[in-house]
């Protein structure tokens, strides 16, 4: 029986099987390089080594390096930065009158370094010479411009709605693609990177835990166990709408730290319309509250929202860092959020009422059962168990995305959904979409923009944390509103750990969880701010209550400014 | 005995289109059916994981929707039937008018800056249901 099993999931398990032992792959590739870096083996013979750096102290990689003899005519050798910045050039042996170390890399102002005659005499006598470090100057090319304006268009198409997500991201990395090959043909200066290059910026921790989370998620959902939470919640309110909203932002804000926040709105929306008509009310007065309370609520882990996946992997923070600091504050954001809302709805909560006939008694218990109980045991174990190996993963080093795809197999395997539709339900469109957003936002690295950016905020917040956590915070969060928190989160990255590295203080980490906190409050100012708020008006559309842009802003913006307020208070308390 | 075709997504603004459509089946003596579609093409701009059965959440929503107005044109003395489909509000509502054999479609004018569609769509999608079905459309 297992046998036919296996052999009938046998394509989505080779999937995943591919997936952990990439994910595998990656992680003990990360472990072996961490363990061997920096710096190069010596050698016998004449020698020059050193290191490449950027204007962020960041190494740089592949700069062509070239020993120049005879007053720059005669090339000797010539070799490439390694990742971690360094480079060791080995020097034929014979003597040498004088050398120079050409160092150039695109998006880079060249340098030239002269050897001194103390070094020249080492060289001679067969010995290796380190020089100074080297810091390159960026340098502005056309291939900046290209890289920066694609990535604006994108977040423009996205922002606008006029284009899908994915295809705006994908639109994104043809232009920059596109133009490092055929336009670097005509011109060096509209080089961004090759396609090798562009691929390195894709973090495959983040495609697998998200691909993971998928299957997972999918199967949990199928279960009805949320909407029964939402139906419980109305009988246990008994007519109280304050107790009702208060059991629903709390159902909607757990939901969204253990699945992504879209998937809690598409679960939760539905039956919340029902209920608001069975009492009378108007729907918007308990959906606004809930699609706030997703936002939020996703901050405390590490799955609950994408900007916490971005953020997790790429400053390797694990489910505990977030459970455990964040927790806290995003508990006293939603306690005053439920002030707020209650205060902000009490006429309308006052003036509900409504009698429901057996028919709509009926319909909504039907919304609101556990439809597949059998399933919700197996899927609910082995959920708790994937919840216990995020908490104890960072002890034993088990990524996230492992433990993901571990539990997307298990799922497959012992709760044994439909492998068709598992495969249906793995959208693999975000997945596109991660993978260009990452190329896209790569290439802005490549050309430098994010190093402005970076040293611009260091220049303006200089060694005072109090200042970068403002200046974070509230810019994440002003920004958020106007454009999507995914790409704007993924920009923000090489920005924030330039930060950490460089502002005293902030090694504890505050400012990625600044960051986690001002991305995903900053969503609720405005209609377009976060996905879920789109996905949910789209839902109320469809039970004939329109959000509009300004009904949204009107209760979203105040709060935003309050939840923010307390989750900076909590960062400050905290670090 | 003729057939009225009302389309509804429920909510306040729905409700005189309602009563509208149930006093002129009594008026004519038709019969009357109510129906949802489960259109789920806001998602299309949604890159996040749609790994939820939408439409089936959607379906029973909308049959609550339905439900209720099926109650509130009882009230009025009036029985009608309910129709869910799944698909793009203007091919499905043109191909459940063929199919139930509709002799009139009745569509709700937008009462309020939070309506649904707005006055432009609304008739153009009155002019297409005509074209497409070939039945008559009334805005009411």
């Amino acid at each position: 029986m297992i046998r036919k099993r296996l052999l009938r999931h046998r394509w989505l398990l080779l999937v995943l099987a591919v997936a952990l032992a990439i994910t595998l792959g990656a992680t003990g590739r990360e472990s072996l390089s961490r363990a061997q870096e920096p710096g190069l083996e010596t050698t016998e013979g004449p020698s020059v080594s050193g290191h490449v750096l950027d204007p962020l102290g960041e190494p740089v990689h592949d700069a062509e390096i070239v020993a120049l003899a005879g007053g720059g005519q005669e090339t000797v050798a010539e070799t490439a930065s390694q990742g971690d910045g360094s480079y060791l050039l080995d020097l034929p042996q014979g003597h040498y009158e004088a050398l120079t170390i050409e160092i150039s890399r695109p998006h880079f102002e060249s340098h030239e370094i002269e050897l001194e005659p103390a070094a020249m005499s080492r060289l001679n006598a067969g010995q290796p010479v380190r020089v100074e470090d080297v810091t390159l100057e960026r340098r502005i090319t056309a291939g900046f411009w290209v890289a920066t304006l694609s990535f604006v268009l994108v977040l423009l198409l996205i922002a606008l709605e006029r284009l899908h997500k994915t295809t705006a991201a994908l639109l994104g990395v043809a232009l920059v693609l596109g133009t490092s090959f055929v336009g670097g043909a005509l011109s060096p200066d509209l080089f961004i990177f090759d396609f090798e290059r562009a691929l390195s910026y894709v973090d495959f921790d983040v495609i697998f835990l998200v691909l993971g989370m998928m299957i997972v998620i999918a199967v949990i959902e199928e279960t009805g166990i949320f909407q029964w939470m939402a139906y419980q919640a109305y009988r246990l309110s008994g007519g109280r709408i304050w107790l009702l909203v208060t059991i629903l932002i709390a159902i909607t804000a757990v939901a969204s730290a253990l699945l992504d926040n879209v998937t809690t709105m598409l679960l939760m929306a539905p039956i919340t319309i029902q209920i608001a008509l069975t009492l009378g009310l108007n729907p918007l007065t308990l959906l606004i509250p809930e699609v706030l309370a997703s936002n939020v609520g996703g901050i405390s882990t590490l799955i609950g929202t994408p900007t916490n996946i971005l953020i997790g992997s790429y400053a390797g923070l694990g489910f505990n860092d977030f459970l455990l600091k964040l927790t806290p504050g995003v508990v006293a954001a939603l306690v005053v959020l439920v002030l707020y809302v209650v205060l902000r709805y009490r006429r309308s909560f006052a003036a509900a009422g409504g009698e429901l006939s057996d028919a709509m008694r009926q319909r909504l218990k039907e919304s609101g059962r556990i439809t597949q109980p059998a399933k919700l045991r197996k899927a609910g174990t082995i959920f708790g168990f994937m919840l216990l190996l995020f908490v104890v993963g960072d002890t034993i080093h088990l990524v996230p995305a492992v433990t993901a795809i571990m539990g997307a197999v298990a799922m497959l395997l012992w709760v044994s959904p439909d492998i068709e539709e598992m495969l249906h339900v793995v959208d693999w469109t975000t997945l596109m979409f991660f993978i260009a957003l990452f190329i896209t936002v790569g290439a802005l690295q490549e050309v430098g923009l994010i190093s402005i950016i970076a040293t611009g905020i260091g220049d303006l917040v200089g060694d005072n944390l109090t200042a970068a956590i403002l200046v974070l915070v509230w810019s994440a969060a002003l920004l958020s509103g106007v454009i999507d928190n995914i790409p704007f989160a993924a920009t923000m990255l090489p920005v924030v750990a330039y930060l950490t590295r460089t502002v005293p203080g902030a090694e504890s980490g505050v400012l990625w969880f600044g960051l986690s906190v001002g991305a995903a409050m900053g969503g609720n100012s405005t209609l377009i701010g976060a996905s879920p708020n789109l996905v949910t008006a789209g839902i109320s559309e469809r039970a004939g209550f329109r959000i509009t842009y300004l009904d949204f802003l009107k209760v979203g913006l105040p709060a935003t400014i309050v939840t923010v307020i307390v989750g900076t208070l909590w960062l400050f308390i905290r670090f | 005995m003729g057939r009225i075709l009302c389309a509804t997504r429920g909510g306040e603004g729905s409700h005189r289109t309602q009563d509208a459509a149930a006093a002129l089946a009594r008026e004519r003596g038709d019969e009357l059916l109510f129906v949802y579609i489960v259109d789920t093409s806001f998602l299309n701009h949604t890159a996040a994981p749609l790994v939820v059965d939408v439409e089936g959440r959607l379906e029973r929503m909308g049959r609550f929707q339905l439900t209720m107005a099926q109650e509130r044109v009882a009230d009025q003395g009036v029985q009608a039937r309910v129709l869910i489909r799944r698909g793009r509000l203007r091919t499905e509502l043109a191909a459940a008018a063929q199919e139930e054999g509709a002799d009139l479609i009745v569509l709700g004018r937008p009462v309020d800056q939070g309506a649904v569609l707005t006055e432009s769509a609304l008739q153009s999608l009155a002019s297409f249901l005509e074209d497409e079905a070939g039945v008559k459309v009334l805005v009411l």
